[in-house]
């Protein structure tokens, strides 16, 4: 890769370049999907690894023509393009996993009300949880909601499946899940572009007919039976233009011993399985984009083929179970099969799959043993993996978070009542992921605002006996995303907790998207802001807003805040340190004086670098001295707080 | 020499209740703080020996074998400590005398020994919030009579004296409880590490009498039922047969008995077998007069156990700022008797603790 994807955008819109292969990122293609199908309305909440594809499409937002917003969380997201759709426009909501989650109560009722212009889901699945707390798998929720699910498996297909999905969305007037995973979403091939349309339509929401007619009717999931009957009907439509999509594909011989059948990222996994092995002639593929519901006229006539099938998917077995299901219903036509997958054990239930463990799994079933790595080449892989520098997963130098844990690491053992944090999501789960980041305090960690909820149940515990001070921390974002009415709850049961907001003025984690208490919007123009304080104290509770570098004063407040009985709002703010107007501008220039450090010996034993841990200060193993990495410390100038013997030295950078 | 390291004394001292509060390991490293009245770990310290285990006054020494190496050998007495001299003083100065707990001896001391030169810095207890005592530094010889009277609440003096010393003064004193002054003896003894809290600054420790010192969360419920904590202007224990803390307050005397005040003593007091701060230059207590109570109030009981205890004394003396009566006969052998009971006491209670046993409240 020489040319970094989508750089200048002009890769994803420019219809210049229609017809030439262009290199997009997955949660590009995805995008230009969205645009060659005409979307209008746009929504989304941040999240890894779907955050892309609403940030690509704020860059060709355009008032009357493509409405671009980061919702306060899914639901409301998928609220917002479904009025859009309503209105007769075509319209996409984007989140990863488990904001499905978040949605599905509403994704329940819209499924049953129906669509009217063509309506997107699309979400990005994290298996390996490389960048979430859970493994959760959103496609359970296609067949939950009786819903097509589609899944691309390559690049050129993302974009293609997405423009499809539109259109199969007006074909049966309801949603369309389209579902990546992060290796689809954040790795890049080529895409040919294709032409962009000319936008045409007035939203206007038709609702002047009775209650059964779907067209200009309002739009509600009663009478019940009748709109759920309608429903499956028009998923039996899906299901038959499934039997002869183009996006499944056979490739193999005709008799495989060894069929297997995949989807997603896993189709690339199963190709170089195979090939690894040099199977080609054993093993067939069949890889499916329609993934539910399954077309069983295809299904029966690929289980027609081979005795021995193979299904390869990420997580849990949901190809697996469907397969099976068909399987047993067409019995006395396909005879009986040999099934491997995960149920069996052929394949693991958790993680990510890689080429490796398939060509270990279809080896197995085969009877090859996979070619072992040539010894030169395990050397060199050796070589380079000792090259690459251990990094301990913490704040980044100069987070505003470590100071905030730092501080409350402080209150809490001053009060000594043995209190914990309850964590939340955001960068700051760090501090729950990885004991040395939050100094041992955050001990709960659950899904957005669930620390504020959790608490609120601690904070009631008080008449059982439980003498310990409860703290939830919530991020701006998730502030406004989930915490809200759990605030409100323990507001109202006087639950005794203190909430402290940790502002850093963006959804920094997953790269500075506004939310509400931003005065921007997702398309760059200026926007209200809704002010976190001011909403907890319309609640009730008195609120404190504190600098979490300033150490004394900000531990002097939150210990008597923990004394208090009821809710107690600390806000801290203090902006990310990557945010645009700090990145890259030091505050401070710091240094260590050696001559005052006192290393390991009785009197610190490296405070420093031993517990606080900033990666801007490092341990130097030959002076036996702490010293400041210029290069990495951001220059916030907390730690010279905490040196104890005021060795850590700053001075006002120069303004630039 | 150093024993042990924080993980030790977090678990034969700070998890145990033994802690005195003193702040002897405070001050020394960010590892320990001290909050209200009570030491706490802030963040936890790997090494195998340090300073806070071996300062700690709580933490296994001998006291047998520690004063020999600080006082005359002639001196010492089994139950007193080193006793050069015996006296009943009081400060000239009414003023002095009516900023004092009792005599103002105390004062007169610190103040004097500013005034000569003695020291350039003393380490004191100062009024802070609602009862709880805010260890002071002052370089005036002035500003010791602001900070007189007793409170019934440890100050962590040993941790601002380690702050002073890490600072600009050459010559500390310190006014000290018992547990304190066993810990800046036990620091006098600790070989000297690159970060040495400066100890060899010290020159003068006078030290307090002390009975017992009460837990400050116990002792404010407790007068918070009693009367406006913000009205109290100081305590005092009278002789035993009172029976009583006294609480003197804006609106007047409030007397509360030993009974409910007994159960607010700091669990770690109880463990405490110095009454006369042994380990001091020159300890200072209240006396006990025939007159009674109301008159004895107003003079101290001091012992000189140091050669600059006494030279200080003498001073006073000779500068008129210290006024003398004779000491009744029999007052000495009163104090010993109550020195080896507070002994016996704290045996009884280690006894207990060594058996697993609950804390057992005595007077
Ligand atoms: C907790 C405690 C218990 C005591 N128990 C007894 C007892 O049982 N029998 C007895 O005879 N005497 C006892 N005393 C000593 C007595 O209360 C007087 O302090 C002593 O008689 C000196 O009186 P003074 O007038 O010279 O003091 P002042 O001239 O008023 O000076 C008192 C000095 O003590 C300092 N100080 C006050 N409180 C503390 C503290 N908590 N820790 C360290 N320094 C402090 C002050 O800063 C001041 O410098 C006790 C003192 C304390 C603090
Ligand atoms: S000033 Fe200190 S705490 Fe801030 S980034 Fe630099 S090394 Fe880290
Ligand atoms: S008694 Fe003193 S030295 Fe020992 S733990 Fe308590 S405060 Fe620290």
């Amino acid at each position: 890769m020489n040319n970094k994807p989508g750089e200048d955008g002009m890769s994803v819109n420019g219809s210049r370049k229609e017809g030439a292969e262009v290199l997009l990122m997955g949660n590009e293609a995805i995008a230009r999907g969205a645009l060659e199908a005409g979307v209008r309305v746009a929504a989304g909440y941040p999240g890894t690894p779907s955050s892309e594809i609403i940030e690509t499409l704020s860059r060709f937002s355009e008032t009357g023509k493509l409405y671009v917003e980061w919702s306060t969380n899914e639901k409301v997201a998928m609220e917002v393009a479904a009025a859009a759709s309503f209105a007769g426009l075509r319209s996409l909501c984007v989140m990863k996993q488990n904001g499905v989650n978040v949605a599905s109560d509403f994704l329940l009722h819209l499924t049953g009300s129906g669509t009217r212009g063509g309506m997107v889901l699309v979400t990005c699945d994290d298996p390996g949880a490389l960048s979430s707390v859970n493994e959760g798998e959103s496609r359970h929720f296609a067949r939950l909601m009786e819903i097509p699910l589609i899944e691309p498996a390559d690049f050129g297909e993302a974009k293609e499946m997405t423009r499809w999905a539109f259109e199969l969305s007006e074909e049966i007037r309801n949603v369309v899940m389209v579902r990546s995973v992060t290796r689809m979403s954040h790795a890049s091939g080529n895409v040919v572009p294709g032409p962009l349309p000319v936008l045409k339509g007035k939203a206007e929401f038709i609702c002047d007919g009775p209650v059964s007619d779907v067209e200009r009717g309002p739009v509600i999931s009663a009478p019940v039976i009748q709109k759920h009957r309608l429903q499956q009907e028009k998923l039996r439509r899906a299901v038959a233009l499934f039997e002869t999509s183009p996006f499944n594909a056979y490739a193999g011989p005709d008799k495989p011993e060894l069929l297997i059948i995949t989807s997603s990222a896993c189709a690339l996994y199963s190709r170089e399985a195979v090939a690894l092995l040099g199977a080609e002639g054993r093993a067939g593929i069949l890889k499916l984009g329609t993934t539910w519901p399954l077309p069983p006229a295809l299904l029966k006539r690929h289980l027609l083929m081979a005795e021995k099938v193979l299904i390869v998917e990420e997580v849990l077995p949901f190809l697996e179970d469907q397969v099976k299901i068909l399987a047993a219903e067409q019995a006395r036509e396909i005879g009986i099969k040999t099934f491997y997958g995960k149920n069996d054990g052929t394949l693991p239930m958790v993680g990510e799959l890689n080429p490796d463990l398939v060509a270990e799994a279809v080896g197995r079933i085969l009877g090859i043993s996979p070619p072992a790595l040539p010894a030169a080449y395990r050397e060199k892989l050796q070589e380079f993996a000792a090259m690459v520098t251990k990094r301990e997963q913490t704040f980044c130098p100069g987070c505003p978070h470590r100071a905030s844990f730092w501080i409350i690491r402080e209150a809490l053992q001053r009060d000594r009542r043995r209190g914990f944090v309850c964590g939340d999501i955001g960068c700051y789960a760090m501090a729950a992921l990885f004991q040395a980041a939050g100094f041992h305090t955050a001990k709960t960690l659950h899904a957005m605002g669930s620390g504020t909820g959790i608490a609120s149940g601690f904070g009631k515990l008080g008449p059982f006996g439980m003498e310990q001070p409860v703290i939830a921390v919530c991020g701006d974002s998730t502030f406004y995303h989930a915490a809200i009415p759990a605030l409100i709850n323990a507001v109202h049961q006087k639950a005794d907790i203190t909430f402290i907001a940790l502002d850093n003025s963006g959804t920094a984690m997953t790269g500075f998207q506004p939310h509400p208490g931003i005065a921007v919007n997702a398309m760059g123009e200026t926007a209200p802001r809704v002010e976190i304080g001011a909403l907890c104290s319309a609640m009730g509770a008195p609120v404190v807003c504190e600098d979490p570098f300033d150490l004394v004063r900000t531990r002097e407040t939150l210990n008597r805040l923990l004394e208090s009985p009821g809710v107690k709002v600390l806000i801290l703010k203090q902006s990310c340190a990557l945010s645009p107007e700090k990145k890259g501008k030091k505050q401070f220039l710091v240094q260590v004086d050696e001559a005052l450090c006192r290393g390991e010996d009785c009197g610190c034993n490296r405070l420093c670098t031993r517990i606080f841990r900033c990666p801007g200060l490092l341990w130097n193993r030959e002076r036996k001295k702490a010293e400041i990495d210029e290069v990495i410390c951001a220059g916030c100038g907390f730690c010279t707080g905490i040196c104890p013997a005021g060795a850590i030295l700053s001075e006002e950078a120069a303004k630039s | 020499m150093f024993q042990g390291g924080q993980k030790e004394l977090k678990e034969t001292v700070l998890d145990t209740g033994l802690c005195t509060g003193c702040g002897a390991c405070i001050n020394v490293c960010p590892y320990q703080a001290s909050y209200r009245d009570w030491t706490v770990v802030l963040h936890h310290c790997d090494l195998a020996q340090g300073r806070c285990y071996a300062c700690c006054p709580r933490t296994p020494a001998d006291p047998g074998s520690l004063l020999p190496r600080f006082y005359d050998a002639a001196d010492l007495t089994p139950e007193l400590g080193a006793v050069k001299g015996f006296y009943i003083a009081r400060a000239a100065d009414e003023v002095v005398r009516r900023g004092a707990q009792h005599g103002g001896t105390v004062t007169t001391l610190i103040a004097l020994a500013l005034r000569e030169g003695l020291i350039d810095a003393a380490v004191l207890a100062g009024e802070g919030d609602a009862l709880l005592p805010r260890p002071v530094t002052i370089r005036e010889p002035s500003a010791a009579v602001r900070q007189g009277k007793s409170r019934f609440v440890v100050s962590p003096n040993v941790a601002e004296f380690n702050r002073t010393a890490q600072g600009d003064a050459e010559r500390i004193g310190i006014v000290a409880t018992p547990c304190q002054a066993q810990a800046l003896a036990k620091m006098r003894i600790q070989p000297v590490t690159a970060s040495d809290g400066g100890i060899g600054k010290l020159k003068l420790v006078v030290g307090l009498f002390c009975g017992w010192a009460l837990s400050w969360p116990e002792l404010t419920s407790l007068l918070g039922k009693k009367t406006d904590l913000t009205a109290v202007t100081g305590m005092d224990i009278p002789p035993s047969r009172y029976h009583a803390l006294e609480v003197y307050t804006k609106e007047g005397i409030v007397r509360v008995s030993l009974d409910e005040v007994l159960p607010c003593i700091r669990e770690s007091c109880l463990s405490c077998g110095d009454m006369t701060a042994e380990f001091s230059d020159i300890s200072v207590g209240s006396a006990r007069l025939p007159e009674g109570w109301e008159e004895a109030r107003l003079w101290n009981q001091v012992i000189v156990r140091s050669e600059r205890g006494r030279e200080l004394l003498e001073t006073a003396r000779r500068q008129g700022v210290l006024e003398f009566r004779e000491v009744p006969a029999g007052n000495l052998e009163k104090l010993k008797a109550a020195s080896l009971n507070k002994k016996a006491a704290a045996g009884r209670s280690a006894a207990r603790r060594d058996a697993g046993g609950l804390k057992e409240r005595t007077g």
